[in-house]
């Protein structure tokens, strides 16, 4: 293992100056991540001709100190607009909104804060521990895995909407249909695209997800009016804000949580083209359903703010497993970071550890003192930043509509992205108005296409018997067991209560 | 709203006056479309060559990434410029060319591109598992059962190889498709949850330096590798027509001098260190063709695709 170059990439950084990038890319982050529709993709997109003239390894600190803070400052803006910052932020939503409702973001971005940190902290020593053996994970995990791992995935969404079954599966529905725009991945045909050949790379993430989120949510502030702390809830509380340092404290003292967010996206964020936004609600649908009192969340249960934040910065390190095994990308920002070596004049390939160990193990660092230096500077910033919660939001809504639909607009510079997030932020207000869940139309979206893609390749590789290839899998025994387990659980815990309850009322 | 008027045929007159004082390439940014997002293959062949071209130019050259659409939306965007040599492309060769062969609406007609420059050309090569007991072309053809191919999609220049050119050796495949990249296909191989597969020989290399991968054929009219069979060996060199290029081209008729111009100074960046230097670094085969050769060639695939038509065209 390359302790030494770890050890070096460390001195060089604190040493050559080399700070000073990582200081800009974390800046840059929290603020790419604050911006609903910016996100790391976005950043590192447009930093990579930037990085062009650097030394890699100064490219790989600013490219770390962005992929690290962004989840932290998506989850700023997740807590206090109810609108994520970046697509992963999304299940951070559901409780860290109502607590900022409840005039206790502080408490939210407290716990926000540090669980990012230890989630990326746990990701890392993961990714540390793995590296010995990622060959033989990654190699474990073929399409029949990927396949069963979306299952598992839209398994626990429709379990997740609590007595709202239907609505959920139909927002779930529209957002699998929505994934099969564009061309079959397979076949190469063209489908459901209406002769618009802006479709033919089917619906696009970030415009559904900033349309949904952003522009959906500015729609019900707009006219619903006031500020986003409810008048005279804790009014007395708020012109002393605080809540920060127990926040922080409630990490610690919730640590099954935090373990279990952190594992959820070190797993999921190493499965290419699942990434941080289904491991962050994998994240929070398994701690709501192993908990003891699910009711509570949605209402504002610190433990729905730290499971997903854990487990959307955990997720890097598990996207690096097989990009230091084999070279290839676990995440669109590994993608991206992947781009910046060939543009220095490298190949990534399975020799990457070999060859490109400085600049691995640079980003590694980079992305630990990322993580832990974007939560130090959100703290610092947090007493100005809960200010917002109490601004009239008139004053809110068209500063983040302007930003964010330009944010749509700078990727890839097409008016359509933009008309895109205006319609879907239409749809987005229409679902809040209806009591539908967003953001399991969003999971199956981003579901949907891996699921249909490997899919047809375990039908291929098997030829056609589906079932007993995958059954001679260990890997995917197991996942179709956590498949039936997840569907099991709710109605099993349903008949207990039931019991339980004619328990209590026959004597 | 007269102001504007008259600001706007200031703006016409300058327009119109341009070339008449300024030479080739002194007025303007010099445009290099890129039709996919940043960090593709694409993307980091103009990247390296826009220092070494300004050079040799003496004007700045600004690429930009136009992507969407497999490719074509870039191209669209080339093909609808002023052929004034100020905006240039990478095209996507043969993927545009099988796109035109099998009649799929690119958006705009290939044959019209002017063709600047071919900068490099990679061949093809079937590698299988380290230990597999498969060691040749004859061997993987007699397993009794179509052979499982990797790629990552149905109109990928490779899947389009590989189909046309077991159809050559009259050997059954079923291509499995829909792999995020390249390397995600070989690691398939590794898997084994297909055979084979048939990739440029530069994205080979490394999985067979890493003793992942090994070769057991080469496409190409002449032992390319040592102790490898290439395609001339079992008496099919026409399948070393089975390439993939980069090739710049620009707006449709755009003046012989400017072509001249661009042609030559992508020759001299072809030649200069740093470009030398990414190639060695990268495995990427560089092969400067000049304007006319380009377009000979160009027309050469248009031809040698079309005859496959049947085969390709969506079933």
């Amino acid at each position: 293992m390359g302790f030494e170059t770890l050890f070096s990439a460390v001195v060089e950084l604190f040493v050559g100056g080399s700070i000073l990038y990582l200081l800009a890319g974390v800046m840059l982050g929290l603020c790419f991540g604050v911006i609903p529709g910016l996100g790391g993709t976005t950043a590192l997109a447009l930093l990579i001709p930037v990085t062009y003239g650097m030394d890699s390894l100064d490219a790989m600190y600013l490219a770390g100190g962005v992929m690290g803070a962004t989840s932290f400052g998506g989850s700023i803006t997740a807590i206090l607009l109810n609108t994520p910052g970046t697509a992963p932020n999304a299940a951070t939503c559901f409780d860290g909104y109502p607590l900022a409702q409840q005039g206790k973001a502080g408490l939210a971005i407290g716990a926000s804060a540090a669980a990012s940190a230890l989630g990326g902290l746990i990701g890392l020593f993961t990714l540390l521990a793995f590296i010995p053996i990622a060959k033989q994970v990654v190699l474990t995990f073929g399409p029949a895995e990927f396949f069963l791992l979306t299952i598992l995935g839209l398994a626990a969404i429709a379990v997740s909407v609590r007595g709202k079954l239907l609505r959920g599966l139909i927002a779930g529905g529209v957002g699998l249909i929505f994934a099969f725009v564009g061309s079959d991945l397979i076949s190469g045909d063209i489908r459901f695209t209406a002769d618009v050949d802006y479709l033919w790379d089917g619906i696009p993430l970030v415009p559904t997800l900033t349309g949904m989120f952003a522009i959906g949510q500015m729609m019900e502030l707009a006219l619903k009016g006031g500020s986003v702390a409810k008048e005279g809830v804790g009014s007395a509380a708020l012109t002393k804000i605080s809540g920060v340092g127990a926040g922080v404290w409630s990490v610690f003292v919730n640590w099954p949580t935090l373990l279990r967010g952190s594992v959820i996206g070190t797993v999921i964020g190493a499965i290419p083209g699942l990434g941080g936004t289904v491991a962050s609600f994998l994240a929070y649908s398994s701690t709501v359903q192993t908990d003891r009192d699910p009711d509570s969340f949605g209402k504002g249960n610190i433990k729905g703010v730290i499971a997903p934040e854990s487990a959307n910065n955990a997720k890097d390190g598990g996207a690096l497993i097989p990009t230091v095994a084999f070279g290839i990308p676990g995440s669109a920002e590994t993608a991206l970071f992947l781009a910046i070596l060939v543009l220095h004049g490298m190949d990534p390939g399975p020799s990457i550890l070999l060859y490109n160990e400085r600049e691995i193990y640079g980003l590694i660092v980079a992305l630990t003192a990322s993580a832990v230096g974007a939560s130090l500077i959100g703290l610092m910033l947090s007493r100005w930043l809960l200010l917002i919660t109490r601004i009239d939001v008139g004053f809110i809504v068209p500063v983040v509509v302007a930003i964010s639909l330009t944010g749509v607009y700078v990727l890839d510079g097409r008016m359509a992205d933009v008309l895109l997030t205006v319609v879907m932020g239409l749809l987005g207000y229409l679902m809040i108005r209806f009591d539908y869940p967003r953001l399991t139309l969003v999971i199956a979206l981003v579901l949907g296409e891996t699921a249909e893609r490997s899919f047809h390749q375990v039908q291929m590789i098997s030829d056609g018997q589906a079932l007993n290839f995958m059954l001679a899998r260990p890997v995917s025994v197991l996942l179709l067991i956590a498949i039936v387990v997840t569907f099991l659980l709710p109605i099993g815990r349903k008949a207990l209560t039931t019991r339980r309850n004619r328990a209590v009322s026959q004597p | 709203m007269t102001r504007y008027l008259k600001l706007s045929a200031v703006a016409v007159a300058a327009l119109a006056a341009g070339p008449a004082w300024a030479e080739f390439p002194n007025d303007d940014n010099i445009t290099f479309v890129i039709p996919y997002g940043p960090g593709g293959g694409f993307d980091t062949i103009v990247r390296t060559y826009a220092p070494a071209l300004e050079e040799a130019l003496g004007a700045t050259v600004v690429p930009e990434n136009i992507p969407g659409a497999s490719g074509t939306r870039g191209g669209q965007a080339v093909y609808r410029a002023n052929p004034d040599g100020y905006t240039i492309g990478i095209f996507n060769i043969p993927g545009l060319t099988v796109s035109e062969a099998t009649e799929r609406d690119i958006g705009f007609p290939l044959g019209e591109i002017t063709w600047i420059a071919n900068l490099a050309e990679e061949q093809y090569a079937i590698a299988v598992k380290t230990d597999s007991p498969i060691q040749s072309v004859a061997d993987l053809c007699a397993t009794g059962q179509p052979i499982k191919l990797s790629d990552t999609g149905v109109d990928s220049t490779s899947s389009i190889t590989a189909v046309i050119s077991f159809d050559i050796l009259d050997c059954p495949i079923v291509n499995v498709t829909g792999y995020g990249g390249s390397n995600d296909t070989m690691i398939a191989v590794m898997r084994g949850e297909v055979d084979a597969t048939l990739k440029p020989i530069g994205s080979l290399a490394k999985y067979v330096e890493s003793g992942d991968l090994r070769y057991i054929f080469t496409l190409t009219d002449s032992t390319a590798i040592e102790g490898v069979e290439s395609a001339a060996d079992i008496g099919h060199p026409e399948l070393a027509k089975f390439t993939i290029n980069r090739v710049v081209g620009g707006p449709p008729n755009m003046p012989a001098d400017v072509v001249t111009a661009l042609s030559d100074a992508l020759k001299v960046a072809t030649e200069s260190a740093p470009v030398q230097e990414w190639a060695s670094g990268t495995g990427t085969s560089l092969s400067y063709l000049p304007a006319d050769a380009t377009t000979a060639k160009m027309g050469d695939l248009s031809t040698f695709y079309a005859q496959y038509k049947g085969l390709l065209a969506p079933k």
